[in-house]
């Protein structure tokens, strides 16, 4: 640990003040608090949103998990992982259910998460009616007033054009009946996990200065239309080439030299798990 | 034992993340009042101060309400440096035990609701109640809980009248965060709906 720096690298008076937007956005569900997004040791729009909730939830007992993409050992979690533990020493993890804090960038793990987790998400723009609408003095009036029509239309150009809704990542979720919320972009394989999930879900947009949060227990219905059912993506038939996991989100990957198209696990430590148990249970 | 400013504080933080994510889950801060002991300026509760500490500074405002009032404002500000105001001006009104009759209803009815626009310029209200327990009197629902769960408070007033009055616009409203004199630490957000399980049982008798 590097006791140059202050414990988890902010000082008090920069924790107080996003734990004060926290606990307004747990108050609020799916409401966008402003704060006043610290300059990090890493750019922004590169996890500085979710770093500083971490970073202000975070105590010497916590265990860490961060992921990107769902991968514990891609270029930005190590990053965030090394920063982190080296302002609080903290024990690291990539086992989801060893972890106190899970910082996530565009994923949320396949093993369900508990009471006693709390999920810290990475978003890069979490204005869901931005798409259409650049004024954020505009968007705000839209949220104040339950005004959606917009969001809905979106949707429903997309299914003119496409013939089905093409959002593919963040697919905007109606929180607690009253705010339309991006739930960060998350496949849409993922939305339904945050419907009544038992842990804490803290969003954070570092770039945008923006802090949301969706309580345990919280209603999250994904925006569709009665004809058009909200669907995420269908894995039928497909298994994991490593671990042979079916209904998880899976990468398409394909073979240059062969031509052949194959899956696998995108949450990786979940797979190292899958393997790590059936190697222990004598399968191989 | 001294109280760290840092590490306590943030054990402070998660319990009043832990209950108010999940409001009826009552927190203990009874090991981190400990360690204020002997640091107890014009008699107010080690855990108000404790919540003062952790969400107060520069930034905010607040308001005090109870017997000596004015002392306490003014040790507060003198911890935090945050700024005592009039009630419908403050970010926190902090109600003490000897607080009387009828200020819960009072700091209720003049805090800041916010704004349609922006609903998280609201107040917050922390208050120092009779004993808070697990029970059956007060039936909770709402985001944070699964079905629904029961807490007994011992709190005279009408203050649930008025509190539903005051957040009937969601997501205008103010939030509540109790604590008894044994530190235990319960939260109510402006989502929670609270059910007293009295008015049931009278229907029922009728």
């Amino acid at each position: 640990m590097n006791n140059a720096y202050n414990f988890a690298f902010f000082d008090e008076g920069s924790k107080r003040e996003i734990r004060r937007a926290t606990l307004k956005a747990i108050a609020i569900p799916g409401y966008q608090v402003p704060f006043a997004s610290r300059e990090m040791p890493i750019g922004r729009g590169w996890g500085t949103g979710g770093l500083q909730l971490t970073l202000s939830l975070i105590g010497k007992e916590d265990v860490l998990k961060v992921i990107d993409q769902g991968s514990d050992e891609s270029v930005n979690a190590v990053s965030i992982k090394k920063l982190v533990k080296d302002t609080t020493g903290v024990q690291i993890t990539d086992h989801t259910s060893q972890a106190t804090i899970i910082q996530s960038r565009h994923r949320i793990p396949e093993v369900p998460l508990r009471t006693d987790q709390i999920l810290v998400l990475q978003v890069p723009l979490p204005e869901p009616l931005r798409y259409f609408e650049p004024s954020e003095h505009e968007t705000k009036k839209l949220h104040a007033e339950k005004e959606y029509s917009g969001a809905w239309l979106m949707l429903f150009e997309q299914i003119m054009k496409y013939g089905s809704m093409t959002t593919g990542a963040d697919h905007p979720v109606m929180v607690h009946g009253r705010y339309v919320m991006a739930p960060s972009p998350i496949p849409r394989f993922d939305n339904p996990k945050m419907d009544e999930n038992e842990a804490l879900i803290l969003l954070g947009a570092g770039r945008e200065k923006k802090i949301y949060a969706v309580p345990p227990y919280t209603r999250i219905v994904s925006l569709d239309f009665e004809d058009y059912p909200f669907e995420g993506e269908s894995f039928h038939g497909k298994c994991c080439r490593l671990c042979g996991s079916e209904g998880v989100f899976l990468d398409e990957l394909i073979d240059e030299a062969t031509g052949e198209t194959f899956y696998q696990c995108n949450d990786t430590s979940y797979c190292c798990e899958i393997l790590n148990e059936a190697e222990k249970a004598g399968v191989n | 034992m001294k109280l760290d400013v840092v590490h306590d504080l943030q054990s402070v933080y998660r319990k009043l993340v832990d209950s108010t994510s999940r409001p009826g889950l009552i927190s203990d801060l009874g090991k981190e009042a400990a360690l204020l002991d002997g640091e107890n300026p014009a008699g107010c509760s080690r855990s108000i101060l404790l919540l003062a500490l952790t969400l107060l500074d520069p930034e905010v405002t607040f308001k005090v309400y109870g017997g000596d009032a004015e002392a306490f404002e003014k040790e507060i500000n003198q911890l935090t440096f945050a700024k005592a105001v009039q009630a419908d001006k403050a970010d926190y009104l902090i109600l003490l035990k000897d607080a009387g009759a009828g200020s819960l209803e009072h700091a209720i009815e003049m805090a800041d609701p916010g704004t349609f626009i922006n609903p998280h310029k609201s107040a917050t209200i922390i208050a120092e109640t009779g004993i808070i327990t697990e029970g059956n009197k007060l039936l909770l629902s709402g985001p944070g809980i699964q079905t629904s769960t029961g807490i007994n408070i011992e709190l005279a007033g009408n203050w649930i009248e008025k509190r539903n009055e005051k957040n009937k616009e969601y997501p205008t409203g103010v939030d509540l965060v109790f604590v008894d004199r044994n530190h235990q630490l319960l939260s109510l957000p402006r989502t929670t709906q609270i059910t007293e399980s009295r008015e049931v049982e009278k229907e029922w008798v009728m």
